[in-house]
């Protein structure tokens, strides 16, 4: 479904992937792993435009889609959730909702939106309330509402456990893989809190200096703690 | 005397709203600072100039067409000039230099056109007043007043319900995440050029009917109007009003004072104040991101 060849990118003059490739198939949830720094984000920035790419090559359902702005891979059904459950915080929760759905008409969003409350009844026990003022896993819960609302084909989160309880952690878990095989949308999933993450995804990369390190299935990894650690190192 | 000093508090004040709404509106959205604005507020007040006493236009048809104009001018800058250097992710500060040319390039266009000298509306609707609680207020000074009234609810209104408006909002608090929404950031800024523009010309018909026009009078509004929007934190329409009320304020009080040759001094000293005391009025916090 989503495929990145050989993608360099960076900030400025800094490069950061240094020809990064990786495949996501229809339904899976693939998880992309690494120490800090690593990349991760950067690689998901650049899958949706938010960066220039360099070189290489992105690739969905076949087109290459180097040059789509955002906008237009959201059109396409490619979305974010950005690191640190990013939201307007100066704006409501349903507001942050109906910009996360500015490409849907107005029925089209009215129906995604009685979907998404069942996903996440508690926002819409919050609609009226400015996402500023929301707790960490609410916001978080937010986040992921807003980049489901357009109804993605691929969906790519970025560190959606950060900062939560792990009570929290293990709700945020669950409703990923809840998602995934209820809508069968296809997930992309960079995360620090590997075993976690272990435990849900189909397949998994690590990162390491802006290359892939590792690829393979969380099986892999699980049984052998040595290599997971150096994945680490 | 007291009224009186409001009222022309109230009339300095509605200009300083109108030209620190637009030019917020717009660098909200484009993140640098946009000089032209200030020849956006002079050629609003020339071009009715031109179809009013040029070409002997109604008014009804000369403002409406100038307001039309100017918001016309902004659009063309931005797509023209500014939306390839934002594609080649222009620092701020070069888009500010760029954006200071074509405003010197811009005034010296209407200055060769229309000349140095100032130039004046003839019209019995402007020069009539009328009596308000004591205090003597031209039509026209009325209806700038209720015009910024009207306009400030309509804006509020927009940015509030409609869809363009919340990306508007959207773009002017998190451009990526407002990105990743699946909003083409071009057309908002688009928007943004067309609704700064068209309050920035009227401003400077309002301003021009009241007091005449130079090529330079954008220039002098614009800073002004800065003091405005920075003491306002470049952020809501709530906290411009009263920067604009309090400004206006201070500047009559400086007159009856001391004289009207203070009035730079008190508006800059206010700015300085605030900048010192209350620097958090200056970037608010979402535009921490923006640089000049
Ligand atoms: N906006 C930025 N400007 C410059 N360098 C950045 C920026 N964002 C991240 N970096 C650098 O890029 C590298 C990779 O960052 P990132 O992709 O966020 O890593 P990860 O998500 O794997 O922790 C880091 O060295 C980081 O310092
Ligand atoms: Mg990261």
């Amino acid at each position: 479904m989503l495929k990145i060849k050989k993608l360099e990118t960076g900030y400025g003059e800094k490069q950061i992937l240094f020809g990064l490739t990786l495949e996501i198939r229809e339904g899976e949830i693939v998880a992309l792993i690494g120490p800090n720094g690593a990349g991760k984000s950067t690689a998901l920035k650049a899958a949706c435009s938010l960066l220039p790419v360099w070189r290489g090559e992105i690739i969905f359902n076949d087109n290459i889609i180097n040059n789509y702005t955002t906008a237009q891979k959201v059109a396409k059904g490619i979305t974010l959730a950005p690191q640190a459950s990013r939201v307007f915080g100066d704006m409501t929760v349903m507001e942050n909702l109906e910009i996360a759905g500015f490409q849907l008409s107005r029925r089209e969003f009215a129906n995604r939106l009685t979907q998404i409350f069942e996903m996440f009844p508690l926002l819409k026990e919050r609609i009226r309330q400015y996402a500023g003022k929301l707790s960490g896993g609410e916001q978080q819960m937010l986040s992921l509402a807003r980049a489901l609302v357009p109804n993605p084909k691929i969906l790519m989160l970025d560190e959606p456990s950060l900062g939560l309880s792990p009570k929290l952690v293990n709700s945020i878990f669950n409703k990923i893989v809840d998602i995934n095989i209820k809508t069968g949308v296809t997930i992309l999933i960079v995360e620090q809190k590997v075993r976690k993450v272990l435990e849900i995804c189909h397949r998994v990369y690590s990162l390491k200096l802006g290359k892939v390190s590792f690829e393979g299935t969380p099986k892999e990894l699980v049984e052998d703690n040595l290599k997971l650690k150096n994945l680490f190192l | 005397m007291l009224t009186q000093l409001i009222l022309n508090a109230f009339i300095s004040a509605s200009i300083y709203i109108l030209i620190a709404v637009s030019f917020t509106i717009i660098f909200r959205v484009v993140r640098f600072f946009h000089f032209t604005h200030a020849v956006i507020f002079t050629a609003g007040a020339y071009f009715v100039f031109f179809l009013r006493m040029e070409l002997s236009f109604p008014f009804l048809i000369a403002v409406p067409t100038a307001i039309f104009a100017s918001a016309l001018l902004g659009c063309l800058i931005e797509l023209t000039i500014y939306r390839s250097l934002r594609a080649k992710s222009t620092p701020p500060l070069v888009m500010l230099l760029v954006s200071l040319g074509i405003y010197i390039v811009l005034q010296n266009i209407i200055s060769i056109a229309f000349g140095d000298d100032t130039k004046i509306i003839r019209s019995n609707l402007i020069t009539e007043g009328f009596n308000l609680f004591g205090a003597r207020i031209t039509f026209i000074q009325g209806l700038t007043i209720c015009t910024t009234i009207i306009l400030l609810l309509l804006l509020v209104l927009f940015l509030k319900i409609t869809r363009t408006g919340k990306a508007i909002r959207a773009v002017s608090s998190d451009p990526e995440l407002a990105a990743i929404s699946g909003i083409e950031s071009s057309r908002i800024i688009i928007w943004a050029f067309a609704i700064g523009s068209a309050i920035c010309g009227l401003a400077g018909i309002l301003l021009s009917f009241d007091v005449g026009m130079t090529p330079t009078m954008g220039l002098t509004a614009l800073m002004m109007g800065l003091v405005v929007a920075i003491i306002g934190g470049l952020a809501n329409v709530s906290g411009i009003v009263l920067g604009g009320l309090l400004l206006g304020l201070a500047q009559q009080l400086g007159i009856w004072k001391f004289g009207a040759e203070w009035q730079d001094a008190i508006a800059f000293g206010i700015l300085l104040g605030f900048l010192i005391v209350k620097p958090q009025g200056i970037l608010g916090k979402n535009t921490k991101k923006a640089t000049i």
